[in-house]
């Protein structure tokens, strides 16, 4: 039965450090703005797929 | 009136750079910027959980160039809450947030009914199309009936995000030959349908003659092909223009009457008379709020204003109009953190100079000036001409009586649509009042945006600035194109005030650094 807590306490330590971890990451994502710099980049991958890939029926 | 006490924020424009976003996000204090990091970690959530997981979004992404904009929602909230702090931060969030929601779940719901996407067609035969200026009172009485806008999510939301956003659309429009000095609002509007851009569903339509001659041409380019070739039929709301005249209150009331009949016979629902009352409450109480609201701002401790106030009470009013419950439990919680931050006499900025009205159209692609206003000048602007909407409150108890009262309340609530019910009905709603306000408010000055491809108002100048040095109040024009950056940029918007305080006022900026900023290519 110790063994088995044991166990379940170590996976519980490492799944706490995990999610630290991935909070930390997150808020650097976060202070350092990289999610809007990305999804500036994917831009003018779009607006290059809406001139050339998209087939529209433009009249009035 | 000053608080030294806030953290951070100093030097905002140091966060801005040439492209098209911020170097980094705000350092608010440890509490706040915790908080402000739950928010923005909950809204990618909440855009991944809505439309981001479904693949039939993804694709729509990759058919509609409108969806580019949505990259940059949580921009356009950082943009809002720039500089706040404590309740106003709080405040900011919880309007912005549900926004966010309210706004992927209307995504969601375009592409599932889409016949390009999602195709799904029990889904669209529910599915009422509504213009982007249309109160959606109309649809208080039909809860299995679905009314969504294709227009707020092709054009008025994207402006919001990114300020090039329509200028794609106003282009398309202009090649095929609509006059290029009209409002560019329905002219990008009527360019997504010119461009085959708009996603096609719904068993019907209903459009609403809603706020001037040019969104009357941008609807008629719409309902064309809605009509002829996506065979979706359309009903035209002819709302009364002199709203306030008694003499026009029938005609407007047999108006709702046909409309409502007209949903009845496309989507074969019934008018629900408990639901409509339901919803009835739930308009009352955002009513009872707002009035609370701007009471406070009345005051030496304005809480809920600038574009806390204005973009929600759009939303709120206009595009929710009392039918979902997640608005109600907002203005619950709204109320309670200003009445807090109220007690505690709190301030949203470094220091409090100047007590403003907005009044006019306000500058679409530059919706976050509000919060420029204050941070650099510390200029408050206590309320703006869009929010100061209906006060009455409507019948909302389910009587024989109220059953025809009804029908005239929401008469009522469409003739005074944001925007229509001041630029249409003549110019004491829009002048004269104005100068009520200023009063009641206390206010000192007067920020007027000149919408240049408004008629509406344009006519009005001389009166305005007449009436402005009669009453010594400082009047300050802000010219603007509405969806348009390429005719006046933001920084052409800041301009006109930093030389007005500059030169008429004789003022140093609070925030020096935020007077010339270089934002031309940013969202």
């Amino acid at each position: 039965m110790k063994t088995i807590g044991k166990k379940l306490l170590l996976i519980l330590l490492k799944l706490c450090l995990f999610a630290v971890a991935g909070l930390a990451l997150l808020f650097v994502v976060y202070f350092f703005n990289l999610d809007m710099k990305l999804t500036a980049a994917m831009e003018p991958v779009l607006t290059w797929f809406y001139d050339n890939r998209v087939k529209r029926d433009q009249h009035l | 009136m000053k608080d030294e006490n806030r953290i951070g924020t100093q030097n905002l424009g140091s966060l801005y750079t040439d492209g098209r976003v911020r170097s980094r996000r705000e350092w608010r204090g440890v509490v706040d910027t915790a908080y402000d990091f739950s928010r923005w970690l909950h809204n990618w959530i909440t855009m991944f959980r809505v439309v981001l997981v479904k693949p039939r979004n993804i694709k729509a992404m990759f058919r509609y160039r409108w969806m580019a904009s949505y990259l940059a929602v949580p921009m356009m909230i950082d943009r809002h809450t720039q500089g706040l702090r404590n309740e106003h931060l709080r405040i900011c969030h919880e309007e912005q947030d549900l926004i966010v929601e309210d706004v992927a779940k209307l995504l969601d719901k375009l592409f599932r009914g889409d016949r390009r996407i999602g195709n799904d067609k029990e889904f669209s035969s529910k599915v009422v199309l509504v213009d982007e200026n249309e109160m959606q009172s109309i649809m208080m009485g039909f809860p299995t009936v679905v009314p969504l806008s294709r227009e707020i999510a092709s054009t008025y939301i994207p402006v919001l995000l990114n300020q090039r956003a329509a200028l794609h659309y106003i282009d398309v429009a202009q090649e095929y030959g609509l006059a290029g000095d009209v409002c560019p609002m329905p002219e990008a509007e009527a360019g997504v349908s010119i461009d085959d851009d708009a996603p096609v569903l719904g068993c019907c339509a209903v459009q609403c003659n809603t706020t001037c001659d040019g969104s009357l041409m941008g609807n008629s380019v719409i309902s064309k092909r809605l009509e002829l070739e996506d065979g979706i039929p359309v009903f035209q709301l002819a709302t009364p223009l002199r709203h306030r005249e008694d003499d026009v209150q029938e005609y407007a009331a047999q108006e709702i009457r046909n409309a409502i009949a007209f949903i009845e016979e496309k989507t074969g629902e019934k008018w629900d008379w408990t639901h409509y009352f339901e919803c009835a409450k739930r308009v009352n109480y955002a009513t009872e709020c707002r009035l609370n609201w701007l009471e406070m701002n009345r005051t030496d401790y304005p809480q809920v204003f600038g574009s806390n106030l204005a973009l929600y009470t759009e939303t709120n009013y206009m595009a929710i109009s009392g039918r979902l419950k997640v608005f109600e439990d907002a203005d619950r919680k709204i109320s309670a953190l200003a009445e807090k931050a109220f007690k505690k006499k709190r301030m949203a900025a470094n220091e409090y100079r100047h007590r403003a009205i907005i009044w006019g159209v306000q500058s679409h692609y530059y919706m976050d000036f509000l919060v420029w206003l204050l941070n650099c000048w510390g200029i408050v602007p206590l309320t703006d001409m869009l929010s100061m909407v209906n006060t009455r409150m409507i019948a909302d108890t389910d009587t024989p009586e109220n059953r025809e009262q009804a029908i005239y309340d929401i008469a009522w609530l469409t003739e005074n649509m944001i925007m229509r019910n001041r630029t249409h009905g003549g110019y004491k709603v829009l002048l004269d009042e104005l100068w009520e306000f200023v009063e009641e408010f206390n206010a000192d000055m007067v920020i007027l945006w000149e919408h240049m491809s408004c008629k509406a108002l344009d006519g009005m100048h001389g009166m305005f600035e007449e009436k402005a040095r009669e009453k010594g109040i400082h009047l300050v024009w802000v010219s603007h194109d509405l969806f348009d950056p390429r005719v006046i940029s933001r920084q052409g918007v800041r301009d006109q005030i930093n030389s007005y305080m500059r030169t008429v006022m004789n003022e140093e900026p609070v925030d020096p650094s935020l007077e010339i900023l270089n934002d031309a290519e940013s969202w």
